[in-house]
């Protein structure tokens, strides 16, 4: 008696994060990939078809269009977009690495007593929002802001440093705002790290340094691979930033998705947009899942 | 395997007795505190070239911490260490001529069995052809000649154990240190082991200093035994001294089961003594030598006495070194049977018998009077 109460149980359990996943991950994405397909239309919604009256669907269905695509692809506008938001992402994906391993590295070896703290520093940025943590940079680096007017009291630069509304301050931006997400899986890894193993590779003759690149490297990969992911994937399709540190002068195709959308209104375009960035990140994905994959099968 | 020869040899083994012999690594006044605790508090012993060391101690005892002090993963608050005649103060692990076994074997989880054992060789910057020579003998030592491109996680414990002892044996250290080697081994792979440890031990002629908590597993194994309590030695001898001779009641008691009767010298007669327990049995019992000089009448003392040297009866006993009293327990364990008697005083004093034929001569069940009895010299007197 107790064998099917205990399997309609599994089966909740099981079935809830699916429903979960159905309703607020699958349907919107059906919902945004049917729009990439209908056209504009001076209307509200301002598209069509609508699939309102179920008598019309055929009808309906046979309004559907690749016309947005097509028109991506001739205009270089949306190309551009593209490759300068891949560029972008990599370039800050690689910088926040740089940063956050040696980071991740310093809490882990760090006294047991200390690392709930050193925990807490990183995420404590959550703490504030997201957005004024990006408008409190424009204050630190714009030219009268407080980096420039430090390192003119010092005496390093005579004419302030022109940061914001260019590249540079998109990564700050990027690298400020993504380094727990790249901090916290690394120092997972490293953490759970058995400290055994580099004992064992200096009694076995390795100097500190060759048993970092031998060991402690190769044993957080793993770390490594999900904090890159973390970073870039959400990089990619960054609005945020580059659009209150970046200025005019830099197209990522978060801001070309949200001009689209909101000043032209032309939400089938945005559709397509939105619809082709899923696709470009599909590809780091689906590698990033089967290098776990073939982790897990080792 | 040349279990034949090695008895013989073993035998003649034994630098410690020889005045010339040149001690291999030696421990001078060795301190190590951590936060103000002693784990290792004054320690000085010698090991010899080819032997066979085992720290035997409970956990705490800083048999661990002196295996690591040696290793370089500890450095010693005072003291020295010195191996084959060098001063290891403040050369770190990865220079040292050691190397060690780990507990948790400690395997690179990312490499085969050929990676993990070429590990410690590249290091060195052997050339590769060489390497692999080294890499097929020690997988041969060990039996895994075919498990070269296996990862760690697809063997069993048995051969994780064996990877570790070849990663750690393919240097041909000096000395090798084993942590506890044999103690995620099941019952019956631990004791197949220890003898192949040994043979390979002599085999190599490569001297191993093992921590461990297993008494048999150290009498089995090691030339000599150093018992570790509080963070210092407090016995070292081969295991028959250990067993037989034990120098102080915790070692008598650390090391296998001991009755210990306390009591106080009543009278003495050459090496004789007349020990009075506490409750009223007049034992006469031999001083061993140690004692001879210090036990007098009117001191007090204990007589430690090993289960297997009291002969249990059935029958009422007199004479000197008899007691009796009710029994309490009877394990039956195969090879012997061992008892629990109840005195009337209420202490428990254990016996054993040998089964040596099918039908015990003794029938005894639980509540029955027993008698049992020792010859004055099956005992050890003790210093209190």
């Amino acid at each position: 008696m107790a064998k099917p109460r205990k399997g309609l149980f599994r089966s909740i359990t099981i079935g809830l994060p699916y429903v979960w996943l159905a309703c607020l991950f699958l349907v919107p994405f059906l919902i945004v990939l049917k729009l990439s397909f209908s056209q504009i239309a001076t209307a509200m919604p301002p598209y069509t078809p609508t699939f309102g009256d179920p008598a019309t669907w055929w009808a309906s269905i046979k309004q559907l269009t690749i016309d947005n695509y097509l028109w991506i692809a001739n205009d270089s506008l949306y190309f551009n977009s593209y490759v300068t938001s891949v560029r972008i992402a990599l370039i800050s994906t690689v910088l926040t690495f740089l940063i956050g391993y040696p980071l991740a590295y310093g809490m882990a070896q760090a006294p047991q007593r200390w690392k709930p703290f050193l925990l807490m520093l990183v995420i404590l940025p959550f703490w504030t929002s997201f957005l004024i943590r990006v408008y409190a940079w424009i204050g630190i680096l714009k030219p009268e802001g407080l980096l420039n007017q430090f390192l003119i009291s010092l005496g390093l630069i005579d004419q302030p440093l022109i940061i914001t509304n260019t590249e540079t301050a998109i990564f700050i931006g990027i690298v400020y705002s993504y380094l727990p997400f790249m901090v916290l899986p690394i120092f997972a890894n490293l953490d759970r790290m058995d400290k055994r193993l580099l004992e064992a590779a200096a009694d076995l003759g390795s100097t500190p340094l060759k048993s970092f690149w031998t060991i402690t490297f190769p044993l957080s990969f793993r770390g490594v691979l999900a904090g890159c992911f973390l970073v870039f994937i959400p990089a990619v399709g960054e609005f945020v930033i580059p659009d209150l540190l970046g200025g005019s002068g830099t197209l990522m195709i978060g801001k070309t998705l949200w001009m689209e959308f909101f000043n032209n209104r032309d939400w089938p375009v945005s559709s397509a947009v939105a619809i082709i960035l899923l696709l470009i990140l599909v590809v780091p994905i689906v590698i990033f899942q089967r290098v776990q994959d073939r982790e897990a099968a080792r | 395997m040349k279990t034949k020869s090695l008895g013989s040899v073993r035998k003649s083994f034994s630098p410690w007795t020889d005045p010339d012999a040149k001690p291999f690594i030696r421990f001078e006044n060795v301190t190590k505190t951590f936060d103000g605790t002693a784990a290792i508090d004054d320690l000085s012993a010698d090991v010899y070239e080819r032997e066979f060391f085992a720290l035997l101690g409970a956990s705490g005892s800083g048999k661990s911490t002196l295996l690591r002090l040696l290793a370089g993963f500890e450095t010693p608050t005072r003291g020295r260490i010195v191996l084959d005649g060098e001063d290891m103060t403040g050369i770190p692990p990865h220079k040292r001529p050691v190397n060690m076994m780990f507990q948790s074997y400690a395997l690179f989880p990312h490499m085969n069995v050929e990676q993990n054992i070429a590990f410690g060789l590249k290091q060195d910057g052997m050339a590769k052809s060489e390497r692999n020579d080294r890499i097929a003998e020690v997988l041969k030592l060990v039996k895994l000649e075919n498990y070269g491109r296996r990862k760690p996680h697809q063997l069993s414990g048995g051969q994780q154990q064996r990877v570790a002892l070849a990663r750690s044996l393919v240097k041909r250290p000096k000395v090798l240190l084993l942590d506890e080697p044999l103690g995620a081994l099941d019952k019956k792979l631990r004791e197949e082991t220890q003898f192949e440890l040994t043979d390979l031990q002599y085999e190599l002629g490569i001297t191993f200093i093992m921590v461990t908590h297993d008494q048999e597993e150290a009498m089995t194994m090691a030339d000599r035994i150093a018992v570790m309590g509080d963070g210092r030695i407090l016995q070292i001898g081969t295991p028959p001294e250990i067993y037989e001779a034990p120098t102080s009641r915790f070692v008598a008691d650390f090391i296998g089961t001991v009755n210990i009767f306390d009591g106080t010298v009543t009278a003495r007669n050459g090496d004789r003594l007349k020990l009075e327990t506490g409750a009223g049995h007049l034992l006469e019992v031999d001083a061993n030598e140690e004692s001879v000089s210090r036990a007098r009448s009117g001191e007090k003392a204990a007589y430690a006495v090993r289960p297997e040297k009291l002969r249990i009866s059935a029958k009422e006993l007199t004479g000197p070194n008899v007691l009796s009293g009710e029994v309490w327990e009877i394990a039956y364990i195969g090879d012997m049977t061992s008892f629990h008697l109840k005195m009337d005083d209420g202490k428990i004093v254990r016996v054993s018998m040998v089964n040596a034929s099918r039908e015990s001569p003794v029938q005894l069940t639980w509540h029955d009077r027993a008698w049992v009895s020792f010859d004055p010299d099956a005992g050890l007197l003790l210093a209190n």
